[in-house]
């Protein structure tokens, strides 16, 4: 009696399944979740309901519970769920479904043979929109919400060897604001502010999904051109430069405009290393400011610039 | 602590011990085959018994860290009581990948091929530590509870924690084998520790067991 009521008030899912993987027990809490009481469910196929589940890793794990009496665990970080239940009361998250973390275990009958399985079934939603929220935080820069350095550093490794790896084209910009310690001293640092955010969406709305825009410094920004070519990296570089030369800020009662000095690099001339691709800009940048500001440049061989 | 019980695993128990490695291990083989299609070879056991204070350097010792091999690590517990390490060469997680072939069935979007590679490796992970310690339990008459696997990358702060936090007060059996994935060129390690507390109901098991046979 009190075991049977525990079964109905855990605020877990309880599924007892029998070697054919029909559905021999259905829990309240699963009632619930899935709108299907008991009765509907029970005695039928598990994937008469939940199709989705009648897949290789789901009947491997099951076929393991029933042969070696292990468990099978479900994460969350791995399968999102098993059994799409509409999320809910879950703050400021924009899960779809819930967010499960499963468990699959064995059930002996007297004579210690394995007759069923249970799933257990845990709504994470909330760990894991919060999880989210911290990978956010992680990766992405406060101010402008574009991707933040360490994130940028983290890709560029990555692309790097994955180009190198399979000899494609990557390029890389890195550009900077023109005198933007007169906008700060001219208009405060609100309006400073301002203008990063501004330019972090100018930037955004002109490049791939593939690309990764991230604030680099202050004022300084790079954007990760995955199989990209210089001359392709150089024509984006200039339509941002004009773009960017052509745009009115307002901030409250002020128009501000603004140019940036840009320097592109590739993979060529012997950058054999992530951050030998961010030097090779950084001297392109360097070079542009040297030009004057409001340039693009890239410096086509290992010419140091002192 | 109570030191008498790894001084009292005799020869003869080890020996017991062994033999049901053997058979629990065949059984596991086999069924790794039939069941979850897993084709796999374990090496015959090794079994030692690692007395108090030597079990981080053991496990240092034989894991012989490249900085790149990936660790799964399960816990169980029951009478029979201990942890299952698994250790998997480097860059081994995305031929482990490619063995589990149905991937796409995961819900892909998003998910980032680190995390597949590790969910490759746990559930590989956890399926070949449940078939061997499932097998080793059901001989000796037993049923034990696991905990979710973590996997552990060499060269992380998890690894150095994991190896630091085996308690070196405990005395413990290791049993290690060698497993290979038939028509896969990917071959590591597996170890089962038994806890110092689980020590002296081995041992009654292991007499249980041969019982059965007298």
């Amino acid at each position: 009696m009190i075991f049977s009521q525990m079964f109905d008030m855990l605020d877990v899912g309880i599924v007892i399944l029998d070697s054919e993987l029909n559905v021999f027990k259905w829990n309240r809490w699963m009632a619930t979740h899935s709108k299907l009481p008991p009765e509907k469910i029970v005695g039928k196929s598990l994937f008469e309901f939940y199709p989705d589940l009648n897949t290789p890793w789901f009947l491997r794990n099951c076929k393991s519970v029933f042969t070696f009496g292990n468990f099978a665990f479900f994460s969350q970080k791995l399968h999102k769920y098993c059994f799409p239940f509409k999320a809910y009361n879950t703050l400021g998250s924009d899960f779809e479904f819930m967010q499960q973390s499963c468990t699959v275990g064995p059930l002996r009958d007297e004579n210690n043979r394995i007759t069923y399985i249970y799933i257990t079934v845990q709504d994470v939603t909330e760990v894991a929109a919060y999880e989210n929220k911290l990978i956010t935080m992680n990766t992405r820069d406060g101010l402008t919400g574009i991707f933040n350095r360490r994130y940028l550093e983290a890709k560029l490794k990555e692309e790097f060897d994955r180009h190198i790896r399979y000899n494609r084209p990557l390029s890389l910009i890195m550009l900077d604001i023109d005198h933007f310690k007169k906008i700060n001293d001219t208009h405060g640092h609100q309006a400073g502010d301002f203008i990063l955010k501004s330019l972090a969406t100018t930037i955004d709305e002109r490049i791939r999904a593939v690309d990764i825009v991230a604030r680099y410094g202050g004022e300084e920004f790079c954007v990760l051109l995955p199989e990209t070519t210089s001359e392709s990296a150089l024509a984006l570089a200039e339509f941002l430069r004009m773009g960017i030369e052509a745009e009115i800020y307002h901030f409250k009662d002020k128009s501000i405009k603004i140019t940036i000095s840009q320097g592109v690099s590739d993979l060529s001339d012997g950058v054999d290393s992530a951050e030998a691709l961010l030097k090779k800009a950084d001297d392109g940048l360097y070079e542009s400011k040297r030009l004057g500001r409001n340039k693009v440049s890239m410096i086509s061989n290992k010419k140091k610039v002192q | 602590m109570n030191q008498e019980a790894s001084i009292n695993f005799s020869e003869d128990e080890k020996d017991i011990l062994q033999e049901i490695m053997n058979i629990a291990f065949g059984n596991a083989t086999a069924d790794l085959a039939e069941v979850v299609d897993i084709y796999v070879m374990l090496s015959i056991p090794n079994i030692q018994v690692i007395g108090i204070g030597e079990l981080p350097f053991y496990l240092k010792d034989t894991i012989k860290d490249d900085g790149e091999s990936s660790i799964v690590e399960q816990k169980f517990w029951g009478n029979f009581k201990g942890s299952g390490l698994l250790v998997f060469p480097s860059g081994s997680g995305k031929d482990l990948l490619a063995f589990l072939d149905d991937r796409a069935d995961y819900h892909h979007e998003g998910t980032a091929a680190a995390t597949l590679e590790k969910g490759g490796l746990l559930e590989i992970g956890n399926i070949l530590i449940g078939a061997c310690v499932g097998k080793v339990s059901e001989l000796l008459s037993t049923f034990v509870t696991y905990s979710p696997p973590q996997v552990l990358q060499g060269k992380s702060s998890d690894y150095n924690y994991l190896i630091e936090h085996f308690d070196p007060l405990q005395t413990a059996i290791v049993m290690k084998t060698i497993f290979t994935f038939k028509e896969k060129d990917i071959n590591g390690f597996l170890l089962i520790l038994t806890n110092h507390e689980s020590i002296d109901w081995l041992r009654k098991a292991l007499h249980e067991f041969m019982g059965t046979y007298e």
